[in-house]
């Protein structure tokens, strides 16, 4: 059996130059290393502030879901969904990549008029969602049985993964390669030099390198500030609930929007996870709980699908989405600084579109090309002026203005 | 009469209900109305109440705090019900949970045999082969999870659920209604502030002295979390949103576990219970008792048990004595070493005393700790202020006093610790596992917790924090988060 582990790759020591310096050792940094090290680059270090995917990588729920509400998103989503599907034999390790369903569940007409578009959108383009009446809705979920009436649903045979797994699958991966992580340091400061990037300080001392990726997730504003760096994306706490396992009995992970968004699945070990979102967070770097969001959660989950009201609630926590103006993540470099790369703005999809975005800028790092996939995360593509602090929490209004 | 009830009445004196009838797995049993229901089925001599999540090891009544999860099991319907806590009445119907064909005989437990080859990543290095089997595997696995059945065609009638909110401040609030809670929250009024006692159990006297001086009591209302210096609470209807220049702790100790292999078996019970069993509900728990470690109610323990015509085989022995716990579904025997020399001791109750201090509010809270001996306390200034300022601890939450535990010599004890006991029970971690991960690499405490599952189960590390932290090697312990006891979701629901 593979006990190999994860060996040296923390390093006590701080480098005093590296090739490249990523910042931050969630699913982007980490991936982003991997597929550097695959197209021969070596003299690579991650710098982590807490722990690796101690950020939103390990606080979220993995959905991996290639359904999306727009064409272009519902295309790369296939390929991210694809990549996750082979992560297993390329890293030797078994991130559980499992086709649990996903469902959006729809309470109002007008939902359903807009997702009967979308839905033909999908088959036209391959993916293979279906649009449930009423009564297959509840069919097929029995969970919302005697929960408030519902409208339809759309199902698709879209997957979970095991979101530490796939941490420490990059983890033991990294281990077998010159690639080191220091843990417990954050970087306070970078250096512009006539040429770009030259060093970033951290509070462990001075790294020099031409070459930085801010893979920070909810910290990636506060890595940009001082690299004179201007995005427009401002972080969002999120909060989740797990319950104590129960046996198989929630089909599918399931989604809706109305009256706000809110979301559950059980995991393959048969904990519960929920949550609802507050449409008034305001944005900032905040990770602490609250108490409004268990009655808020209780109150709307127990209306959905009332079976709920009996699971034991043994945990919460909260994770950031970072949120951009269109809710697509930024991925490139940016023509603000030489050498500054963008890993980040993930807007709740880093765990979906991380690892095969991270292949794309590994392409396009290395070979200076685009990948045409890539281009319509451009980092630059808001202009240089900061944006306003808005982000649109209602789902449909959001696709609706492109 | 069950065979585990002494004739007559409580040895306290306390009133007992009628007797009512009720099942367990088919089978019925008869109890008195309003004693916690595993009472009524340890009268009655059935002890297996769970099974454990991985391994299917067979689970009983333990602890005395109502926090280690081991007697949960389906009631009327509703999952994962501490029986414990929970009070009978006519013609409950209870199933055990997690088990096939039943906890007492339960054939997934033959698991166990290969523990040894089945750590608890043992599945990321598997069933990728071949890639068209892939969900079928994973199906599997997910049929070997869960415990509790949601029973999702269940109509209850849910209009008068959920709680409304009532918004309180006041100068101190005290958590804990034991004797060091209402001797701190005297102290307070006595000095002309204003204060709430917030209690999880029933009204005792002394509770009752401190309603009387003026102090607002609650009881029956447990805290669920601390958020931002905010203390939320819930009782039977209404749920309380706290808001208190001070805070005290006085949330007193949990049960501390030997850290030996077999010790999760049923008929290992902490000494409180015990005093609790034969004082209160006049059952007797076993025949033949050795009493372990330290711990004020110990003595007690063993002085009730001795009145009640129990043979103490022996004890107390010291902790660090007691080598092993033998028996396939209930103690039979203890291996206890003195001098180099091991000798088999047949028994069928074993009764410990240590305890560790209850760090839930304090974690919460994000006070530091520290570590004396074996036990991590909140670091206290003079004052018994945490480093949070505005957060006290009393009594034996402090870890400093009444808990017979953090012994010093101990410190060296668990590097010793055999490879097979288990540090988390909520998940069947075990000695060697933790190791394996630290030698593998995974060395930050957040790491070994996911990647063992250590502190992640349904009791989320009451019984387990501080042999993980002894074993991990750890001074620093993984984030705390709320609620601070499991809590229903309905229970949640706020109510206008």
């Amino acid at each position: 059996m593979n006990r190999a582990g994860i060996g040296r790759i923390f390093s006590d020591e701080l480098p005093r130059h590296a090739e490249v310096v990523i910042v931050g050792a969630g699913i982007a940094g980490l991936g982003f290393a991997r597929e550097l090290v695959a197209r021969g680059v070596r003299d690579i270090v991650i710098v982590e502030r807490g722990y690796p995917g101690g950020g939103a990588t390990g606080r979220n729920v993995a959905r991996i879901r290639a359904m999306q509400l727009t064409e272009a998103l519902t295309h790369v989503a296939r390929a991210c969904q694809a990549k996750y599907d082979r992560m297993g034999e390329e890293l030797a390790f078994n991130v559980l990549f499992y086709r649990l369903g996903y469902a959006w569940v729809l309470y109002e007409a007008d939902e359903v008029a807009r997702m009967r578009e979308i839905v033909a959108m999908h088959h036209r383009i391959g993916v293979e969602s279906a649009l449930l009446t009423p009564d297959e809705t509840l069919r097929r979920l029995p969970i919302l049985r005697g929960g408030e009436p519902v409208a339809g649903a759309v199902l698709n045979d879209d997957a979970i993964v095991h979101h530490d797994a796939v941490v420490w699958a990059h983890l033991e991966h990294l281990a077998r390669t010159p690639v080191r992580i220091v843990t417990g340091t954050t970087v306070l400061a970078v250096t512009r030099g006539d040429h770009g990037v030259e060093a970033v300080e951290t509070d462990r001392g001075r790294i020099e390198t031409r070459a930085v990726l801010n893979a920070a997730g909810g910290w990636a504003g506060e890595l940009n500030r001082p690299a004179g760096v201007i995005a427009p994306n401002r972080p969002y706490r999120r909060e989740v609930l797990v319950t104590a396992p129960l046996r198989r009995s929630i089909e599918a992970a399931i989604t809706f929007y109305r009256p706000t968004e809110g979301w559950f699945n059980q995991t393959l070990r048969g904990e519960i996870v929920m949550g609802v979102v507050d449409p008034d967070e305001a944005p900032g770097v905040e990770q602490r709980s609250t108490w409004d969001f268990l009655g808020r959660t209780a109150a709307l989950m127990v209306r959905k699908a009332p079976a709920l009201a009996d699971v034991t609630v043994i945990r919460q926590w909260a994770g950031m989405y970072d949120i951009t103006p269109d809710h697509l993540p930024l991925v490139g470099a940016t023509n603000q600084l030489e050498g500054w790369w963008q890993a980040n703005g993930w807007s709740g999809r880093g765990m979906l579109l991380g690892p095969y975005l991270a292949e794309l800028l590994a392409e396009r790092f290395v070979t200076g090309r685009t990948p045409p996939h890539l281009e319509a995360f451009d980092p630059d593509r808001f202009g240089p002026e900061p944006l306003a602090d808005e982000a649109e929490t209602d789902y449909y209004a959001r696709y609706a203005r492109r | 009469m069950p065979r585990r009830r002494a004739p007559g009445p409580p040895p306290d004196g306390s009133s007992r209900g009628p007797l009512v009838r009720f099942t367990f797995d088919g089978r019925s049993y008869e109890g008195f109305e309003g004693e916690p229901l595993a009472v009524a089925l340890l009268a009655a001599d059935r002890r297996i109440l769970s099974r454990s999540f991985r391994f299917h090891r067979p689970r009983g009544l333990m602890c005395s705090t109502g926090s280690c999860g081991w007697c949960e099991c389906e009631v009327d319907g509703r999952p994962s019900v501490r029986s414990c806590r929970m009070p009978l009445h006519e013609g409950l119907v209870a199933r055990g949970e997690h088990a096939w064909p039943s906890v007492e005989r339960d054939l997934i437990s033959l698991i166990g045999f290969f523990s040894r080859w089945i750590p608890p990543t043992f599945y990321h290095h598997r069933f990728l082969r071949p890639r068209r089997l892939r969900k079928r595997y994973l199906d599997v696995l997910r049929w070997f999870g869960g415990r509790g059945r949601l029973r999702v065609d269940r109509r209850v009638d849910r209009s008068g659920a959920g709680r409304s909110r009532e918004r309180l401040a006041t100068d101190v609030l005290v958590v804990g209604g034991g004797p060091a809670g209402v001797a701190a929250a005297l102290r307070a009024a006595g000095s002309g502030e204003k204060v709430v006692l917030i209690e999880a159990g029933r009204t005792t006297a002394a509770i009752a002295r401190a309603g009387a001086a003026g102090i607002r009591v609650m009881t029956g209302v447990a805290a669920v979390g601390w958020y931002d210096g905010m203390l939320a609470a819930l009782g039977d209807r209404v749920a309380y949103e706290i808001r208190a220049r001070t805070v005290v702790a006085a949330t007193g100790s949990y049960d501390r576990v030997p850290l030996v292999p077999g010790a999760d078996l049923p008929s290992v019970m902490a000494a409180r219970l015990v005093v609790d069993l034969v004082e209160r509900h006049g059952v007797v728990p076993g025949r033949r008792a050795l009493l372990v470690g330290a711990g004020p109610e110990l003595a007690t323990a063993g002085e009730r048990l001795k009145r009640a015509g129990v043979s103490i085989v022996h004890g107390p022995v010291p902790t660090r004595a007691l080598i092993a716990v033998r028996g396939r579904r209930r103690v039979t025997a203890a291996v206890v070493e003195f001098n180099g020399n091991k000798r088999r001791l047949s028994v069928d109750l074993i009764v410990f005393g240590d305890r560790s201090p209850n760090l839930d509010l304090a974690l919460a809270a994000g006070a530091a700790v520290e570590r004396h001996g074996d036990t991590l306390v909140p670091v206290l200034d003079a004052d018994g202020r945490t480093t949070i300022p505005s957060l006290t601890v009393v009594g034996s939450a402090t870890g400093r006093s009444g808990v017979g535990a953090g012994d010093p010599t101990q410190a060296t004890a668990h590097p010793a610790a055999h490879p097979d006991a288990v540090v988390c029970f909520c998940e069947d971690v075990r000695v060697h596992e933790v190791r394996a991960e630290l030698a593998a690499g995974y060395t930050d405490p957040e790491l070994v917790k996911r990647r063992t599952g250590a502190l992640t189960g349904p009791c989320q590390g009451k019984s387990c924090l501080q042999a993980f932290a002894c074993v991990a090697g750890t001074d620093t312990v993984p984030t705390a988060r709320p609620p601070l006891a499991p809590v229903r979701l309905g229970d949640l629901v706020p109510r206008s």
